[in-house]
């Protein structure tokens, strides 16, 4: 444990267990999965205290406590997040929003709703679209919390037409490392009201508060949606075909590559072909999955007509409709099973998701190729053909640990050199956390990470706050 | 080989329905869509079409919205369409239906000039599955009928078909014309092209007028819900062999050993 920060005393827990009666757990009733979020290869913690807070008042007392005794705190949601920011690498206190799963009300007239921060996007999804109402947010994990998807300013496949979450956090309450409670924001379209602070908790990844309501924006759900699944020979024609789309106006609501290989094997995890591998005698190697949305069924046909003249003058093969419910379900079930299918078939597995322009994915994935042969893993890639996220995984299931961390250390400064040459960042969605610390900092530049540590004081000046992760030591 | 499917249009089935405040299923926002078991009669008549030739009629009982279900059909695979549009059947009346569709397949048969050597049905619609309506349809046309396909072949004036039983399958062989009905197979309805989806959206789709019925054999006297299942027993002892003499007591004291 690094100089300044205490361990948990028997008082604090006393403490803790009358601010919170009944959701304290120490020691050996801490519950495995409180170690490690889903990419273990990170490294796991027992924390040796977990906290399950169903209150901002609750969470109000437990970050008062300890920042009082200078015990670290580590907040978590579903713990489904991808770079160890949820884990507690310094041990102290995990404080767990997941019970605090609440929504707590629909403004239809302002379209916002406000939930606190444990309730999963899947829940939400589904009681808005009940509402009539659209959450656009849509990353690929459903059940992570909206607190965690604000944390990390996720992402998700409608990205590409709608934005990622910041876009649609209009205001929340959040807790400071020393206890004091804010509101930050408002249920306005507009602001300019000195510098944006809600902006600045959206991605700080639990390091400068902990987020404990939130007030989203919704939108009226489309009537009509419609997919397409574009067949291309090779991959080149199908990352070409995506600026040209972006350009025509038509406007995707989702817009996804995807290449054979990682195709076939979430099909056989699924155990149901979806997606032909042949088209009139010429093999498939890439897809594209596109998806629109609209008033009415006339309007999506016409707008899918003009998209396929683009696709297909672009050099696609053929173009596939998914206009019934099961195509749809089908289509899009096999592009989201493919984290799990690869979880399920590999021992070791890293990854990242640089962001890098649009022009250059074709670019940058030819580099991914031609260095991977010199590994011993094998790299798998898919990503957001429509705003240049790319989750590239490296698997291995024979390679030891140590010579796999070492051999993946190596290419992601690679990776990553490429990707910030390029124009790129280093994460578009899942953020920093633990685990891409220290490409953060040789990417961002020491007077970038110098700043990002002062704002770290100003917010926390004990560093209690979810301790090494983003900028911290 | 002249080809007949015929297809149902019903509520989406992965969407929950509950009865509403009238007593009637709920269907707000179960969008209308071709029943599946159709989807995967038509899938293997198209395949079947693809290795012997022919051509692929649909035939939809319903009104105007029944025309978006043969369209959906004329996009993968199917040649041309017709909607059996008539007078509103009860909806446990599958010998009604059946008549009527007789009585419609007999019109095509004889304004096309030739008749079908193959007809099609799903093995049960989503929404009412009784099952019926193929048998039924078979009886009145005077045709053998073979139910419960995974798989099938024709081949010199008979079909040989796989047929699903409760313990596997069986071949079973029936001369042409026959009447068969199709569960899931091992493969999945393909997607339309853009290409197929444009044409079929252009296609008129005529409209028979069904001949009116006599009354309904069967009659609806209640609708209700299957009761919540009920919360089942956890079972957890200190180890798993003392789970298990513990869940066969259980069992045997509830009489199911």
């Amino acid at each position: 444990m690094p100089a300044g920060y205490q361990e948990v005393t028997p008082d604090l827990i006393e403490a803790l267990r009358a601010a919170v009666p009944g959701r304290v757990s120490v020691g050996g009733e801490v519950n495995e999965d409180f170690s490690h979020d889903e990419m273990p290869i990170y490294g796991k913690a027992m924390p040796p205290v977990v906290v399950e807070a169903k209150t901002t008042e609750e969470v109000a007392a437990v970050m008062r406590l300890c920042n009082e005794a200078r015990v670290p705190v580590v907040p978590r949601g579903a713990g489904t997040g991808l770079v160890g920011g949820a884990v507690a690498t310094h041990g102290g206190v995990m404080l767990s929003t997941a019970r605090m799963n609440r929504i707590l009300g629909y403004d239809p007239e302002n379209m916002v709703v406000r939930v606190q921060a444990g309730v999963l996007l899947n829940d939400l999804a589904e009681d808005a679209a009940k509402q009539g109402f659209l959450y656009p947010p849509d990353p690929g994990e459903k059940f992570a919390t909206l607190g965690g998807n604000a944390a990390t300013n996720a992402g998700g496949m409608r990205a590409v037409k709608y934005g990622t979450t910041r876009d649609y956090v209009r205001a929340m309450t959040v807790v400071l490392p020393t206890g004091e409670v804010l509101q930050l924001g408002a249920s306005v379209s507009k602001s300019s009201s000195g510098y944006s602070l809600l902006n600045l908790m959206i991605g700080s990844e639990g390091t400068l508060g902990v987020i404990t309501e939130l007030t989203l924006k919704l939108i009226p759900a489309p009537k009509e949606v419609i997919s397409l699944v574009v067949l291309y020979e090779d991959l080149e024609a199908c990352i070409g075909s995506v600026p040209k789309l972006m350009r025509s106006g038509l406007q995707p609501q989702a817009l996804e590559f995807m290449e054979r290989e990682i195709v076939r094997l979430s099909e056989s995890y699924l155990g149901k072909s979806t997606f032909p591998q042949v088209f009139e005698g010429t093999e498939v190697n890439a897809y594209l999955l596109v998806t629109f949305d609209g008033e009415s069924e006339d309007a999506l046909t016409d707008l899918i007509e003009q998209a396929s003249e683009v696709v297909l003058e672009a050099g696609a093969l053929d173009v596939l409709v998914a206009d019934t419910p099961q195509l749809k379900k089908d289509a899009w079930a096999a592009r989201s099973t493919f984290l799990e299918a690869i979880s399920a078939n590999t021992k070791l597995l890293d990854e990242s998701d640089v962001v890098v322009p649009v022009n250059e994915i074709a670019n940058y994935l030819g580099y991914i190729k031609q260095i991977a042969g010199g590994y011993d893993f094998e790299v798998k890639s898919f990503g957001h053909a429509g705003d240049g996220n790319l989750h590239i995984y490296n698997c291995s299931n024979t390679m030891e640990q140590a010579e796999f961390e070492r051999q993946v250390a190596d290419f992601m400064r690679k990776a990553y050199a490429k990707a910030t040459e390029l124009g790129g960042q280093i994460s578009g969605e899942h953020g920093i956390g633990h685990g891409k610390r220290q490409y953060l900092a040789s990417m961002a530049g020491p007077e970038v990470m110098r700043l990002m540590a002062g704002i770290k004081r100003v917010f926390d000046p004990n560093g209690i706050l979810n301790p090494g992760k983003v900028c911290g030591e | 080989m002249e080809i007949l499917v015929c297809i149902k249009q019903v509520p989406d089935d992965s969407v929950a329905v509950r009865l509403g405040p009238d007593g009637q299923p709920d269907l707000t926002g179960a969008a209308m869509v071709v029943n599946a078991f159709d989807t995967y009669a038509l899938e293997m008549a198209a395949r079947l079409k693809e290795s012997a030739g022919g051509r692929i009629t649909v035939l939809c009982m319903g009104g105007e919205t029944a025309k978006d279900a043969v369209k959906t059909c004329l996009a993968v695979g199917a040649e041309r369409g017709f909607v059996l549009a008539g007078p509103e059947l009860a909806p446990t009346d599958t010998l009604g239906k059946a008549a009527a569709l007789a009585a419609a397949v007999r019109q095509l048969e004889e304004e096309g000039g030739q008749p079908f050597d193959l007809i099609f049905c799903g093995r049960e619609a989503t929404d009412r599955p009784t099952g019926q309506t193929g048998p039924q349809l078979a009886e009145r046309l005077g045709l053998p009928v073979i139910t419960d396909l995974v798989d099938i072949a024709a081949d010199g004036g008979r079909v040989s078909a796989k047929q699903e039983t409760e313990e596997g399958w069986r071949r079973v062989e029936a001369a042409l014309p026959a009447l068969v009905t199709v569960t899931k197979p091992a493969y999945d309805p393909r997607y339309p092209t853009i290409k197929s989806k444009l044409a079929a959206r252009k296609m008129a789709i005529p409209v028979l007028s069904a001949e009116a019925q006599p009354g309904p054999a069967a009659a609806q006297l209640r609708l209700f819900e299957p009761p919540r299942r009920q919360a089942g027993v956890r079972v957890k002892e200190e180890n798993a062999e003392l789970s298990a003499i513990r869940a066969v007591e259980l069992m045997a004291a509830a009489k199911v050993l």
